[in-house]
């Protein structure tokens, strides 16, 4: 079984345990060659620097985190520049000056004024230099361009343990509102502003082709704008240590044409069409799963009961903890934040024992199906399950 | 009391366990901070290996998250505070009287104290493996991750009491070398005269002293947060988890220099004994060093660019520390001039300060990238950061500490490390640490946080990932050998004379392993370097120093008495922290055992101060100039 997303919808789909390498490398790629040639050999240097690698902040696809990528190469050639004078000189006087037998005492030299005030002054020069530089970029990227201005698509996103919510307060620009989970859609093109909330632990919000990563603290309202340049798949991941499930805190931000855009969410949130068994699955959701407890299927969550479910989470042991909303999950990829290709195999696994897919999850910790049986298993007989599946898999 | 205490005569053994537990040599007191502190690289080396082990192919089950979590922990938290903070009090302990001329430190029995408050802090971390509950919130413990509502288990008390406890044992330590280093230097040794060794412990252990406090407070607060119910930093209780961060940080990042500039004096002590040349540009290297110390205050919240402070607070945080590598360059460069030029002899020793160098180069400067708030928006806690420490702390620290253990082991213990397992053990540590470490800037760029425990194909960091894996063991490999070396030295090592390495320090003309005083006379300080002016004047005057100073009737010098009292305030204070681990629950007193553990210390304390001078009446010697002045006031 394999419980991971589907790859790009490019040709390129990734194949586990091969390398991909571009059939045209760019600039970068050739002299990144160069340097690991010299370093590591050819082995390596195949799989060093990959930029079409899922997280690959090599691949970038929007104009911060190009500025981001411009500004490490110009480090990274003068990095590279200094490594090789700085060790060639140290590895040529080590052998140049190593002892032979019967060398004399060598001259006594105990420094040399100009000479230390040289590499004194270099240094600093070339270092402000870099550093003035830096601070343009730094001033430039933090806002979107003002010529944006009121075309900007703004998104909430609040990190939680251990998945992403993505609120739009006006996804069509006629105010709509949705709300939805681990998969972030925006119009290819356009920028899109993020606020950052947490209401339990940090966490940090990376899209490494999109921008480089911004904190989710608790307390906090941080801010940070990316843009996509073509559409397409892109990953992302928590980069905050932020307990048991931190390496399984994913997500995607699909980046769409405007019109697929707008058709998505013009249509999100329809009212779905239920068969028999989905309405049965329904009634299973809301009753004796108890899953309505902590998943809201349909349309957004109102701020007292995200609130409420989140007192609830802080002062009891059992029962309840925030979930993600799952208005249109069909639509989705994936689920349980980007681990698990959203099907019904997949969906039997984690409903039936949702520590396989994510150990320490809280829906396997806290929900009262998996407190009913000594082994931690839900207290739902397969046919319940898969009319609760038949129920998901109709949320479109 | 006192009348109790004071009857209680001195302890007299000279051999045997009780002759290590009341010891207050130096050179006693460095060996065993030398061995605990490697009983604890070792542990966090398998903890290490844990980590690589896992993360060796994607999705692998070996451990489940929440032990590879406690892995991560406490690998970093022993290496750091128990592997090499105390390696490198092995050092101060050992080298510095001697190389200032002294006797002892200035406070003997305070010193005694650190190392028994340092064991006891660090089984204490420890004893978390016996409950099952390690910490397991990373070394920088994060708040607000580590309040109770996302931390319920023992793990992050253990992690803050031992820590705390752990401070009390380096602010003893560091407030004794301050004293030693300005008190208790032999005639004519004028600042400017001290080995480079001697100053990078003086600038680090102000670190210390400054430091420790600021980390102090954060875990304080943390445990009243955990224990008594405060609101420092829980978010619920309007706490600011941020808070934490500046705290954790100001300390943690001139810890940063805490680590690494004992291993830089290290390295300008060997490069230019084996290069047969002094150190190149001496003032320079003193000033950068002090200068390092000075601006690491200026640099912490670069470790905090993506937190949300904002393009100004970062903008000045990325010109602070872009330029600290000016001096750090700078000592660079006069480590080359150093060697420039020399008559270089490729020792282990100085294959190790070489190596150092070597790696530091690239610690230093994958450390200008993430220097640039704008590119670490992209890298940080990224395993190009976990590259980026590990050939800072690795490649650095490490190495300098070990080309301190091959240079001055002869003068420990009298035997010369064998020098072929010595080379093996240089080449297979470089070697290994390359393969493990470098991989890790790539796989970082490539988009692969720190601390996950699992990953799957799709991200390509598979090979990286195993090829680092595959380094580990030749570091393990590289660190048996050593072990080895030491085994095998101990049984038929080769005698080491007194100098054998033709070196400048004092440390060499006495004997090796030196007698319990020292010097029998205190020397008279010529200049920097001065034992190699002594040499080379000799041998011009035609007659060559060929041993070291001879033995005298130790009766004849007063060195301080051994003692119980260290260990017994120290053991105290262990239990101090240690108890309110416990919770009794009772209606007044929920946490019984730290008064106990209070009263212990306060006895030890008692006795301390009222404990009577000596165990027997030699202390009529002594006239020697410089005598050690260890605070034993009521003769």
């Amino acid at each position: 079984m394999r419980l991971v997303p589907p790859g790009r919808a490019e040709s390129s789909a990734p194949v586990p345990g091969v390398t991909r390498w571009k059939s045209t490398p760019s600039w970068f790629h050739r002299k990144q060659l160069l340097f690991s040639l010299g370093i590591l050999g050819a082995a390596l240097l195949l799989v060093a620097c990959d930029a079409d690698a899922r997280q690959s902040t090599f691949g970038t696809a929007g104009p911060v985190a190009e500025s981001q990528l411009l500004l490490f190469n110009v480090l990274l050639w003068v990095m590279v520049a200094v490594f090789i004078l700085v060790e060639g000189a140290l590895l040529y006087a080590t052998i140049k000056f190593r002892r032979r037998p019967g060398d004399p005492l060598p001259k006594q030299v105990h420094g040399n004024t100009p000479l230390e005030i040289t590499w004194t002054v270099i240094p600093t020069v070339l270092i402000l230099a870099l550093g003035v530089w830096s601070v343009f970029t730094l001033f430039d990227i933090e806002k979107p361009p003002a010529s944006a201005a009121g075309d900007i698509l703004e998104v909430t996103v609040t990190g939680h343990q251990w998945w992403w919510e993505f609120e739009y307060t006006d996804a069509d620009g006629n105010g709509k509102f949705i709300t939805t989970a681990n998969e972030l859609r925006i119009p290819v093109g356009k920028p899109v502003e993020i606020l950052l909330q947490s209401d339990d632990v940090i966490h940090s919000f990376w899209v490494p082709k999109l921008a480089g990563k911004v904190d989710v603290v608790p307390t906090r309202n941080n801010r940070m704008w990316f843009q996509a340049d073509e559409t397409g798949t892109f990953y992302g991941q928590c980069a905050e240590f932020c307990g048991t499930a931190h390496a399984q805190m994913r997500f995607i931000v699909q980046s769409l044409t405007q019109e697929d855009y707008d058709a998505w969410a013009a249509g999100f949130g329809r009212p779905p069409q239920l068969s028999a068994d989905a309405q049965e699955g329904q009634q299973i959701f809301n009753g004796a799963g108890g899953c309505l407890i902590c998943h809201t299927p349909n349309g957004s969550d109102s701020p007292a009961v995200v609130d409420s479910r989140m007192q609830a989470f802080l002062t009891t042991e059992t029962g309840v903890a925030p979930g993600p909303n799952l208005t249109d999950l069909a639509t989705r990829q994936t689920f349980a934040a980007g681990l698990a290709d959203l099907n019904r195999e997949n969906l039997r696994v984690w409903i039936t024992y949702p520590h396989d897919i994510k150990p320490g999850n809280y829906m396997g910790e806290r929900a009262t199906i998996y407190q009913q049986n000594s082994d931690g298993r839900a207290s739902l007989s397969p046919k319940q399950i898969s009319l609760v599946i038949e129920y998901l898999l109709s949320l479109k | 009391m006192a009348a109790i205490t004071d009857v209680i005569p001195r302890p007299v053994s000279a051999t045997g366990v009780w002759s290590w537990i009341t010891t207050v040599d130096h050179k006693r007191i460095g060996v065993l901070y030398g061995v605990t502190a490697f009983m604890f690289f070792l542990i966090a080396g398998v903890e290490a290996g844990v980590i690589r082990m896992q993360l060796a192919v994607p999705e692998n089950g070996l451990v489940s998250p929440d032990i590879f979590n406690q892995m991560f922990t406490m690998h970093a938290t022993a290496m750091i505070f128990m592997a090499i903070m105390p390696m490198g009090a092995a050092f101060f302990n050992f080298v510095v009287p001697l190389a200032i001329g002294a006797r002892d430190v200035a406070f003997p029995r305070l010193n005694a104290f650190s190392y028994w408050v340092f064991l006891f802090g660090s089984l204490l971390l420890h004893a978390s493996f016996l409950t099952m509950q390690a910490p397991d919130t990373g070394w920088f413990g994060y708040a607000n991750l580590t309040e109770k509502p996302f931390s319920p288990g023992a793990g992050v008390d253990f992690w803050a009491l031992g820590l705390q406890v752990l401070g009390v044992a380096s602010l003893a330590a560091a407030f004794n070398f301050v004293v030693t280093i300005i008190n208790l230097r032999a005639p004519g040794m004028s600042l400017m005269r001290m080995p480079l060794f001697i100053w990078m412990t003086l600038v680090t252990s102000i670190l210390l002293v400054l430091a420790f406090p600021v980390i102090t407070v954060g875990l304080i607060e943390l445990t009243f947060d955990r224990l008594f119910f405060t609101n420092f930093f829980n978010t619920a209780g309007g706490g600011d988890p941020i808070l934490w961060q500046h705290l954790f940080w100001i300390f943690g990042h001139p810890e940063v220099y805490i680590l690494i500039l004992p291993a830089m004096g290290i390295v300008s002590e060997v490069l230019p004994t084996f290069s047969r040349k002094p150190l190149f540009g001496y003032p320079v290297v003193v000033f950068s060093g002090i200068v390092i110390g000075i601006m690491g205050w200026a640099v912490w919240s670069h470790h905090m660019f993506t937190v949300g402070l904002g393009p100004v607070a970062n903008s000045v945080f990325t010109i602070t520390t872009m330029l600290i590598a000016v001096p750090t360059g700078v000592k660079i460069f006069n480590w080359l001039g150093t060697i420039w030029g020399g008559s270089i002899d490729l020792k282990t020793a100085m294959l190790f300060a070489l190596g150092f160098v070597a790696l530091f180069i690239v610690g230093g400067l994958s450390g200008v990238s993430h220097a640039v708030s704008p590119s670490d928006a992209q890298q940080q806690d990224t395993y190009y950061i976990v590259a980026h420490i590990h050939y800072v702390l690795f490649g650095g620290s490490i190495f300098g500490l070990f080309a301190g253990i091959y240079y001055w082991f002869p003068k420990v213990t009298g035997k010369l490390l064998h020098e072929g397992l010595g080379k093996l053990n240089f080449w297979l540590l470089f070697i290994g640490m390359n393969v493990t470490f470098f991989p890790m800037h790539f796989v970082g760029l490539n988009g692969m946080p720190r601390r996950i425990y699992t990953y799957t194909s799709e991200f390509g960091w598979d090979f990286l990932n195993l090829l680092a894996s595959g380094g580990y063991f030749i570091i393990f490999a590289g660190v048996v050998v050593f072990i080895l070396n030491v085994l095998k030295t101990a049984k038929n090592g080769e005698p080491a004379g007194h100098d054998p390495w033709d070196a400048p320090g004092l440390e060499w003309s006495i004997a090796s392993p030196p007698p319990a005083y020292n010097f029998a006379q205190i020397p008279q300080v010529l200049g920097i370097d001065t034992y190699w002016i002594v040499k080379r004047r000799n041998e011009e005057a035609g007659t060559p120093i060929t041993g070291p100073e001879p033995y005298v009737d130790p009766e004849t010098i007063h060195m301080p008495s051994p003692s119980y009292w260290p260990f017994v305030t120290a053991l105290g204070t262990g239990l101090l922290a240690a108890g309110f681990l416990i919770d009794f629950g009772w209606d007044y007193i929920r946490f019984p055992i730290p008064f106990i553990g209070g009263i212990i210390a306060f006895l030890g304390v008692v006795g301390w101060a009222n404990e009577p001078p000596d165990h027997a009446a030699h202390h009529d010697g002594g006239s020697a100039h410089g005598e050690v002045q260890h605070g034993e006031a009521h003769h």
